[in-house]
This record gives structure tokens, sequence and C-alpha cells, in this order.
């Protein structure tokens, strides 16, 4: 029984190989990757841009692919054949296209359109010198201009008046005002022809009529692959089939699918398609249905279609 | 009689000498800082002596949150602790330094936190604002919300060594298995190395 005991505490002492791994270690990779097999989506091609930044993307009805960036626009046809480029001062953040072919560019804080020959045919009076400007959205008339650094959105007609502000806060009206720690802020036209706006700091979708009445809101705020976490999330949107919401993050880069109501529907791409610390995800939705995802990190235009 | 000119020659003269008294600080004569003197090898003042005095500091920029300073440390609970860089923290409800990744319901619910000892405190500061700050004498160095601020935030939680608890070994047991190489000896008179700010003067040993 001794010799046992002895036995025990020899192999013990000598054989035993301590545990290395410390308690203390906090594993994040796998919330950091996610699960790569819940991608529906596969990438289907790259375009290549040749502009020294790349900052907003933007399609049109016939297909077309539009990029802005530092100091130029660069068009795209549905291929990824360069159609045109013209150069332009200052770095255009947001881009959206009208229905008569002239591109609005939101600059930092003025917006400026321009047509397809690279030919300006109007500017703004600047928004102010807080004004940050990082998405614009148009329909008929109307004109959506959404401003980081005075965190509200102008509405205008396509001569600049301003017409009226949304989203300012408003406890009477239940209006929670923007939170935006860092200048991502995301806005778009639904088809139901009201306005959708991401509320970053909040992590939700505030859904407003055009006189800036707040309609309804959907919040998910969560560091699962289901919701959004960190500064600023979503950073970017677009529509999807007209309804759906296609989402894409910073921080952790992943681009998803929601349902108007916020339920989550898929991942199209997963963190270890990005490098680390890429921001500016900037989304579009083509005629094909293809998800178009700006990468300003490699310079491209990548096109993510279902598996 | 007084005329403008004494005046004003007046007024120069006695403002020259206070600048040239505040130029000079402390018992030095030679009116310089001792990072830019010559003499600040060999000089015998008490500002010149610490000056000379080092003590260790980790590089938030290299630390890898590998949580070994928990445990390496020779003072129990460790010499190394989280600081909060409040100007670079986004004041966020899903605090990814203070929340599970896995936390289906945001509270301070202990199941929920992060911290293995509940050393970081939560508080309301208005919609949807929330302040956190951190009970030092419960933080025992582990990194676990360094590394969740990194991951989900802006890397407001920082990990440094707090000279008010660490002897200064002359071989620090942290520094020897630190993986990332992360610590390094510091002048004792900037001994803090947080990113985002510079060291505030009270942070000084």
């Amino acid at each position: 029984m001794l010799l046992a005991l002895v036995a025990f505490m020899v192999k013990d002492f000598f054989f035993s190989k301590p545990e290395n791994r410390n308690p203390y270690e906090f594993e994040l990779n796998n919330v950091r990757t996610g699960d790569t097999s819940m991608a529906a989506y596969t990438e289907t091609g790259q375009i290549k841009t040749s502009l020294e930044e790349i900052h907003g993307l933007a399609t049109d009805a016939a297909g077309k692919i539009y990029v802005s960036g530092k100091d130029g626009v660069e068009i795209f046809d549905a291929s990824g054949k360069t159609e045109n480029k013209f150069k332009m001062n200052g770095i255009a953040q947001g881009i959206t296209v009208l229905e008569n072919g002239d591109i609005l560019l939101g600059m930092l804080d003025h917006i400026e359109i321009w047509n397809k020959n690279g030919k300006q045919v109007s500017k703004w009076t600047s928004f102010g010198s807080e004004a940050v400007i990082t998405s614009i959205a148009a329909k008929g008339n109307d004109v959506f201009v959404a401003d980081a650094g005075q965190k509200v959105v102008y509405r205008c007609d396509l001569k600049g008046h301003l017409i009226n502000k949304i989203g300012l806060k408003d406890p009477a009206t239940g209006v929670p005002g923007f939170v935006i720690p860092s200048p991502y802020f995301d806005l778009g036209i639904s088809k139901d022809v009201n306005l959708w706006v991401v509320n970053p700091g909040r992590h939700s979708f505030e859904k407003y009529a055009f006189d800036g009445t707040m309609l309804t809101s959907w919040a998910k705020a969560s560091m699962a692959m289901d919701g959004f976490c960190g500064c600023c999330n979503p950073s970017n949107f677009a529509y999807l089939n007209d309804s759906l919401f296609v989402t894409s993050e910073k921080g952790i880069e992943r681009v998803k699918i929601y349902n108007t109501d916020g339920t989550f529907l898929a991942v199209v791409a997963t963190p270890d398609q990005f490098e680390e610390g890429t921001t500016g995800l900037d989304l579009a939705v083509d005629n094909q249905n293809r998800i178009l995802v700006l990468d300003p990190a490699k310079k491209l235009v990548r096109i993510f279609e279902p598996k | 009689m007084l005329c403008r000119g004494t005046i004003l020659t007046g007024l120069a003269a006695t403002t020259g000498i206070l600048v040239y008294r505040s130029a000079k600080g402390g018992n030095c004569s030679l009116g310089s800082s001792c990072s830019n003197c010559s003499k600040s090898d060999s000089c015998d003042l008490p500002e010149a002596s610490l000056f000379r005095q080092t003590v260790w500091q980790l590089d938030p920029t290299k630390c890898i949150q590998c949580g070994r300073c928990a445990e390496n440390c020779v003072m129990t609970p460790s010499a190394v602790k989280v600081v909060h860089v409040y100007a670079m923290c986004g004041y966020c409800d899903l605090c990814g330094g203070y929340l599970k990744p896995d936390t289906k319901n945001i509270s301070t619910a202990a199941e929920n936190q992060l911290c293995p000892t509940s050393a970081i405190k939560r508080k309301f500061v208005e919609d949807p604002f929330y302040q956190y700050t951190i009970d030092e004498p419960l933080c025992i160095g582990c990194a676990k919300c360094v590394k969740g601020c990194d991951a989900f935030g802006n890397g407001s939680l920082q990990l440094q060594v707090r000279h008010d608890r660490c002897v200064n070994c002359n071989e620090c047991a942290i520094a020897r298995d630190c993986p990332a190489d992360a610590f390094s000896r510091v002048p004792a008179n900037k001994p803090y190395l947080l990113q985002g700010i510079e060291a505030k003067p009270e942070e000084k040993v």
C-alpha cells in the first residue's frame, strides 16, 4: 500500500506535465473569425480601381458601377471594364446617381453634381465648418445628406435648398437623436419611399418619413454574429431586392443580410476575407442582385453572389 | 516723476526676471530640462537623479493580452493593472471590455461580466452612455478586458505597471516571461506609456 502511494507520488511529481494554458487567457479567435460555414455568398469577382483612395460606391439602373474617392470618380460597366474616369478636387465620401444620370458627390462639407463626362453641373454651399458628409441618397427632387459631424440628416432639393432636418433629438416625438462617435453614418431610401438611417452608436436602423416623422426602428446590439457591436456599426448598408438590408461593419469586418424587421438572415463575407483594420466597406447592389463591397484597403470593388 | 517710458521699462524688467526664474526650474542654474542637458549624467541635483532612475513599464502597443501579468508578478495581486484612458472611450452600452462576448442581456449580472474579479464598475451617465471605472485593488492584471476592448471597442483599456505597487525588481519576473517583449525600463519621471494621451503629471512616481 505504502509502495503504491510512493509510486503514485513519484509519477505525479516527475512525470505529470504542468498545465501550460494560462487560466486568464481570453480566446477571441472564434468570435473574430466567426463561423465561415455560415457564409451564404461567395466572392465571384473583383474590380481593381485606380484612384489613390476609394471611399464611395454606387450603381445605376443600367448596372454601371461608380466609385468615388480622392480627387476622382471612376465608372465601370457590369463586367468591371472602365468606362470613364474623371478628376475633381477633394475626397468624395458619398456618391449616388440621379435618375437623369448625373452624379451627386458628398464632399467633406458640401455637395457637388457632375455629369458622366466629368463636367461639374453645380456646387452647393457648405453645410458648415463642422459638417462631415458621409452619405447621400436621392429620390425625385429630394436629396438626403447624412452629416456625421453635426449628427443630422438634411433634406434638400436638387438646387441645394434646405427643406427640413431629420433626426434631431426630440423626446416629445420619440426621436432619440443620432449617436455618432466616429464618421460612419449611412442612409438610404426604401422601396416604400421612406428614409432609413443608421444610428451607429445605438447599433440601430431608424425609419423616417421625408418630413422627419420617425416611423419605426430596430436595433441589434450583440457581439454575436447576428448583431452589431463596437463603435459605430453598422458602418454602411444597401438594399437587396428592394427590401432586405445588406450591412457592413468595421472592427470585426463582416457583411451580413437582415430582414426589414431586423431578423438576421445570412452572412455574405466573414472577417477573414478582409485585412484586419479595414474600415469604410461601402456597399451597393446592382441590377443583377450582386452584392458589391468596396474594399478601401485593397482598393477593390469585390463582387459577392449566392453560393 | 513717473512717465510712460519708465513704467514700460519697469514692466519689461520684471517680466524678464519672472521668465528667467520660471525657466530655471528647481535648483538648476542652467535653466534647461535634464533631457536636454549634457551634464545630466553627472549632475548631483535631485531632479537629475530622478531623471537617471528607470522603472519597469509595458508598452500597450506590443502587449498581446496573454494574461501572464496576472500570474508572474512577485506581488499578489500583480502590480500590473488596467488603466482606463477615458479620452479614448466610447462610453458604449455594449462594452466589449465589460461584457462577455456571448452575453444575452446587457446587465451588471456577475455571469455577464468578463472580469473574473468584477473590478470594472459600470455606471449610467445618460442615454445611451455608460461610464466604466476600475476598482484597482480588485484588478489582477489579467488583461481580459483589454483584449475585449481592443477587439470590439476603441482600445481605451490598457495594462500598465502601477508604480505605487511595483517593487521595481532588478529582473522583472513578468518581463522575463513576456512573449511579446512588451516590458522595458523607462525614465522614472515618465513612468507610464499610455496610448492616446500623455501620462498625467499626477501619475508620475
